[in-house]
This record gives C-alpha cells, sequence and structure tokens, in this order.
C-alpha cells in the first residue's frame, strides 16, 4: 500500500526537486555560515532547511502583525499552540526520545496550574506572576521526581500504565478533596498577564521559542544521543559504563520543567484551573497526538506539530465544517491517518524531503 | 434502601461480574498480539449506542432507520454488530500498525476519541438510559433475602456474565479454536511451529473480544446509562483489573474483577463515593511495584 503511494508521488517530487535545487543551491552559503558558528550546537541544515527554519522562526516572531490579514483569531489560536507547544515538545524529550512513553504529563503542568491556584486561593490572592510561577515549577520538578524514581524501574507497557494512573490518582484526588480544589469548578480566581491580545501572545510565544532552543540543544548534546540510545538499545548504554536510570530520570525531570512553565503560562492564559483543562486524561493524548502528528524524537517536529493542530482545529477546519463534533471527528481522522500512513511524523517527511531536493539524501 | 453488608456484598457482586465481562476482552487482546487496545471502551460504549439505535427510536442515524427491536432480539445483533466493528478495527488499522506498539497505543485511544465524536453527531452529549427487560416480562426491580429494590437488570447481566465466561471457557479449552487463541498468547513462536496460522487467531481473537465488550457494553448502559464519554471509566478499570489480574490471564481478570468490584463498592459504602476510585489506584500501584506480572499473568514478552 505504502509502496504505490510512493511510486504515484514520484514524478510530483521528481519536478519540485528540479524546482528547488539551484534555490538550495543559492542558499548554501549562507547556510553554511550557520553551520560553521552554531550548527555543532542545534544540527546542520542545507540551504533550503535552513530557509524554512528561518522563515518559520520570523513568522511565529511577528504573529501579531500578519495574523488579521488572515483571521481575527489567528493571534488567539497561534498563542495557545504556543502553550502546547511547550507541553509536546517536553513530553518528547523525555517519551519521544527515551522510548519511555508517558502517559501522565498532564499530571505535570496540573500540578503547576493547582499550585498557583491554590496559592491564590488560600494563601495571598495578591501574588503576582514572579513568586507564583517559580513555585508551580519547582512543585512540577518535585511531582516529576515522585513519578520518575518509582515507575522508571518498570518498561515498556507498565511504565504507560504507571503513568496513566498517575493522571487518574490526581483526576480522583482533586474531587476527593473538591473543598480546598472546587472540584469539577475549579478556580477561578487568577488574574491574566494581560488582556492585550497581541502582548498576551508574546507572553506565550517568547517563552515557547526559550524553551525550544534550550530543548533542541540538549537534544542534539550528548545527552540528546545518550537518551535516543536508551531507546534504541538500552543495553548499549550500560555496556559504555553509563547509567540508564540516571538518564532516564533526569530527562524525566528534564521533561517536567517546561512543562510547570507550560502549565503557568496555561494558568495566566486561561485564568482558570479545573480538571478538564489541565489534568485529564485527554490532555495528555492530546499531548501525544500533537507530538507524534510533527514527529516524536526531534523537538521541532512536536512544535511545528502544535502550530499544525491547533491552525487545523481552530482556523481551518472551523472554516469548512460548521458542526463541532464533525469537525473533531476529521481532525482525529488526520491523526490516525498521520498514524498508519507517515508515522514518523509530518514534520520529517518535509525536513527530510528538503534535505534530498539535490539528491544527497540523508 | 441498599443499606448494609448484605447489600453492599450482593451490589458489589453484580457490579463484578460486569467488570469480568468489560475486562476479558481486553486482556485477551492484550495476550495474543501484545496490542493494548486502548479502543476497547469505545467497543463497549458501541455495544450500548447499537443496542439504543436497533431497540429504541430516541437516536437514529442516516441510511439506517431507527427501529423498535424486541430486545431479545435487538441484544443479540448489538453483539454481533460490535464483534464485528472490532474484527474491522483490527483489519483495517490494528494489523499495519501493531510492530509498533506506541504506534498502536496512539492509533486505538485515536479511535476511541474519534468514536466519541461521531456519538457526539449522532445521538448528541444527552444521556441516553434504557432498560433491556421487556415490559412485563420481569418487573423492573427484585427482591434477595433480606436486600430489595435491586434492579433486575443487574441481575440479568449477572447471569449473562456467567454465562458468557462458561461459553469462554468451553471455548478456549475444549475447541481446536480456542485452543489455538490460548496457544498464541502462551508463546507466539511456539504457536507458530505447530501450525497455527497467528494471523488468523488474532483476528478471531478481535472478533471474540469485540463480542464480549458488545455484552459488557449493552449491560453497562442499562445499569448506568449511555453517554458520549463512557468508554473512559470502563477502560481505565479493565486496565487496572487487568494488570492486577496478570496481563493476558482470562482467570485472572475474572479474580481481579471481583476483587476491585467489591473493593470499590465497599468504600464507597463505607468511606464516600468520592474515594471509590483512590483505593483500586492504590492496590494497582502496589500491585505494579511488588508483583509487575500481576496475580496470574507472566512477564510482558512481546519481542
Amino acid at each position: 500500500m505504502k509502496g504505490t503511494l510512493r511510486s504515484a508521488l514520484l514524478p510530483v517530487w521528481n519536478v519540485l526537486c528540479m524546482l528547488l535545487a539551484p534555490l538550495d543551491r543559492a542558499l548554501q552559503p549562507i547556510a553554511n555560515v550557520y553551520n560553521r558558528t552554531l550548527g555543532g550546537h542545534f544540527g546542520e541544515m542545507n540551504g533550503l532547511q535552513f530557509a524554512v527554519i528561518s522563515l518559520g522562526f520570523a513568522a511565529i516572531a511577528t504573529v501579531p502583525f500578519w495574523s488579521p490579514f488572515y483571521s481575527e483569531t489567528l493571534n488567539i489560536t497561534f498563542a495557545v499552540a504556543s502553550i502546547w507547544a511547550i507541553f509536546a515538545m517536553s513530553w518528547d524529550i523525555q517519551s519521544g526520545y527515551t522510548g519511555y512513553i508517558s502517559f501522565g504529563h498532564s499530571v505535570l503542568s496540573g500540578a503547576a496550574g493547582y499550585t498557583i491556584g491554590l496559592l491564590i486561593l488560600h494563601y495571598d490572592p495578591s501574588m503576582g506572576p514572579a513568586t507564583t510561577i517559580p513555585v508551580a515549577v519547582l512543585a512540577s520538578l518535585v511531582l516529576g521526581l515522585v513519578i520518575a524514581v518509582p515507575s522508571l524501574r518498570l518498561r515498556g507497557p507498565y511504565f504507560s500504565l504507571i503513568t496513566l494512573v498517575g493522571v487518574l490518582l490526581f483526576t480522583n484526588l482533586i474531587f476527593a478533596f473538591s473543598g480546598w480544589t472546587n472540584g469539577e469548578l475549579g478556580i477561578h480566581q487568577v488574574d491574566p498577564f494581560t488582556y492585550e491580545p497581541w502582548v498576551r501572545y508574546y507572553y506565550m510565544a517568547i517563552p515557547m521559542l526559550l524553551v525550544a532552543l534550550g530543548l533542541i540543544y540538549i537534544s542534539r548534546s550528548n545527552v540528546g544521543m545518550v537518551l535516543v540510545t536508551i531507546r534504541e538499545n538500552e543495553r548499549a548504554v550500560s555496556s559504555a559504563g553509563l547509567d540508564p536510570t540516571k538518564f532516564k530520570i533526569s530527562s524525566f525531570v528534564l521533561s517536567s520543567i517546561p512543562m510547570g512553565i507550560g502549565g503557568a503560562l496555561l494558568v495566566y492564559y486561561g485564568r482558570a484551573i479545573n480538571p478538564t483543562s489541565f489534568v485529564e486524561i485527554s490532555n495528555s493524548i492530546e499531548i501525544i497526538a500533537i507530538a507524534v502528528i510533527g514527529g516524536m524524537g526531534s523537538v521541532v517536529g512536536p512544535l511545528f506539530g502544535s502550530f499544525l493542530f491547533f491552525f487545523l482545529e481552530e482556523e481551518f477546519l472551523r472554516d469548512v465544517i460548521g458542526d463541532s463534533s464533525l469537525r473533531t471527528l476529521v481532525l482525529w481522522l488526520f491523526v490516525l491517518s498521520v498514524l498508519v500512513f507517515a508515522r514518523n511524523g509530518v514534520f520529517r517527511v518535509i525536513w527530510h524531503g528538503l534535505g534530498a531536493v539535490r539528491g544527497d539524501s540523508e | 434502601m441498599l443499606s448494609g453488608l448484605p447489600a453492599v456484598l450482593i451490589n458489589a457482586a453484580l457490579i463484578s461480574a460486569l467488570y469480568a465481562l468489560i475486562a476479558i476482552g481486553f486482556t485477551m487482546i492484550f495476550g495474543v498480539g501484545g496490542v493494548l487496545n486502548l479502543a476497547h471502551g469505545a467497543l463497549l460504549m458501541a455495544g450500548a449506542y447499537v443496542y439504543l439505535l436497533l431497540a429504541r427510536d430516541t437516536i437514529s442515524v442516516p441510511v439506517f432507520e431507527s427501529m423498535t427491536l424486541h430486545p431479545l432480539l435487538a441484544f443479540p445483533l448489538a453483539v454481533v454488530i460490535v464483534a464485528v466493528l472490532s474484527y474491522l478495527l483490527y483489519a483495517v488499522i490494528v494489523q499495519f500498525v501493531e510492530d509498533n506498539p506506541v504506534v498502536t497505543f496512539l492509533a486505538t485511544i485515536v479511535v476511541a476519541l474519534a468514536a466519541t465524536e461521531v456519538v457526539l453527531h449522532y445521538a448528541g452529549s444527552a444521556t441516553h438510559t434504557y432498560t433491556l427487560i421487556p415490559d412485563g416480562m420481569l418487573p423492573s426491580t427484585i427482591d434477595i433475602g433480606p436486600v430489595d429494590g435491586i434492579l433486575t437488570v443487574d441481575v440479568v447481566g449477572f447471569v449473562v456474565s456467567w454465562i458468557s465466561i462458561g461459553l469462554l471457557w468451553v471455548y478456549v479449552t475444549k475447541t481446536d479454536s480456542g485452543r489455538a487463541i490460548r496457544a498464541t498468547s502462551m508463546t507466539e513462536r511456539g504457536a507458530q511451529l505447530t501450525g497455527v496460522n497467528v494471523h488468523a487467531v488474532r483476528a478471531r481473537t478481535w472478533l471474540v473480544a469485540g463480542a464480549l465488550a458488545g455484552i459488557g457494553g449493552v449491560f453497562l448502559g442499562a445499569s448506568t446509562s449511555a453517554t458520549p464519554n463512557m468508554w473512559l471509566h470502563p477502560l481505565s478499570l479493565a486496565f487496572i483489573i487487568v494488570v492486577i489480574g496478570g496481563i493476558g490471564s482470562i482467570k485472572g481478570s475474572i479474580v481481579a474483577a471481583y476483587l476491585i468490584g467489591f473493593l470499590q463498592t465497599g468504600v464507597g459504602e463505607y468511606l464516600g463515593q468520592n474515594f471509590r476510585g483512590i483505593l483500586s489506584l492504590v492496590l494497582l500501584v502496589i500491585v505494579l511495584f511488588v508483583l509487575p506480572q500481576g496475580l496470574f499473568g507472566r512477564e510482558f514478552d512481546h519481542e
């Protein structure tokens, strides 16, 4: 099935190569400057890849300026996409890289969210983000450790199960202590950063880009290489004299810090913390779906995946299909077809395509 | 109305029978293919909604006229339809991705989410309730010993649960096609070497598991209600039960289903409904750490 699809697309691909190859050659000198200076830290690219990444970066940096030409809501959509990009990238550095798939990442952002909510509700309502956010990130880091240390003794589906149990337990606890957490209704006493939509976009996008840079740097370093090796062959890590457990735990902790940042941003974005939008299992699934359509194990893939997912959900499909459940159905069928036909992710397909326009396939 | 120890025990036994039905299909699919079928909850939901479609005229879909069949006709029909849906899930999606456990996880959970949207689209977010008992055939509640006001449908569910378990037991121990399923879940290579067509066994397992999910789903919907999100809770229950019982073990899931059923009902009665779920999750965590292969299971080995 996949073979016929590939041969059907071959002529299209050849024409594209013919058109793009000169462009790639023209851009190569600029890319070479980057490769010499930063390439060692963030990965080398060819001319076309460099152009696409720079354009994408510029587009994300200037959303409030061009988004009104597409639609009024686009900059809100992309602000949300930025937060979920943080979640998806955090999930990716742990699950996508080590192959220990976590079903429970929404617990980490939930811990950050509920820390802020409980502080404001029960301790001091006048607390600002400057004090609450560090505490929240610390809370999610501690919870990350609490989950990682015992659960990473388990392998394969058992690890996934225990992280799933983490989510269920957390959700149950929120309802069991409704007196403190307001149960289903959640906590609504949070003031946002700002009410100005375009400023709010930058409050979400700038941390997202910083997290992205940090995670890409780590993933291209020796640590990233060890994490990938854990996924491919854990014994090889041990035989190289490294302790895989230590790396697995640090990848989980590494992922819980940005999860905490994302959770805090989501609180100040949505001004409310409730189980539905933070903790419940559907949030974890959405994080995974975003990471997978972008491409697991690449950090940039999940970032791309998040913008694609929210663009499709909130903008493109909203214009095409009126009915909300039908729209979500189409979105899930899209995710399903990516899983079946391009399980390495849409971004990776595009990226390797760009890398191979001059025939020197990676 | 319901109070005291006898009521707790009877209710626990009734609910445990339902839990067993929910968990067995899930564990069978895991045992044979190494596939964690997260769409199992969606199959349960399909059972409830297909029954609604066949026996009640509250919802309708295009092409298919809504009808009001007699429950005795609608029930087996719903079970067959769910079994076919389960088979199609395997044939159309799962068999192409089952070599990669992560992709299989995701594909099946996405199917479950898509199923939610299908239900929302055609049946709306409203809660549908129905009873399986035809008018005038049996009273809607009956008394057992000192306890009165027990829903007849739950008692019928209990009986049907044990009939299904009995039939399943006969199938997997007495017939060649059933024994092939058991052999494959014990060792896939061994089964292959003795001439078992593993591919056909997998497809058959999905069919059988789908039928069990269909039965469970119809009774689940009848004893609680049918809603678009009704799949999530039973799915997490199936998880808990299957891990405690030992992944892949049918006997284990029956024992664990009763363990969890009694635990949850007891906790719900004596500690409060909010704590109902927590204690079984704690039990699950303990089992995972102390006895990762469960009560009756073997170490996970599907390389």
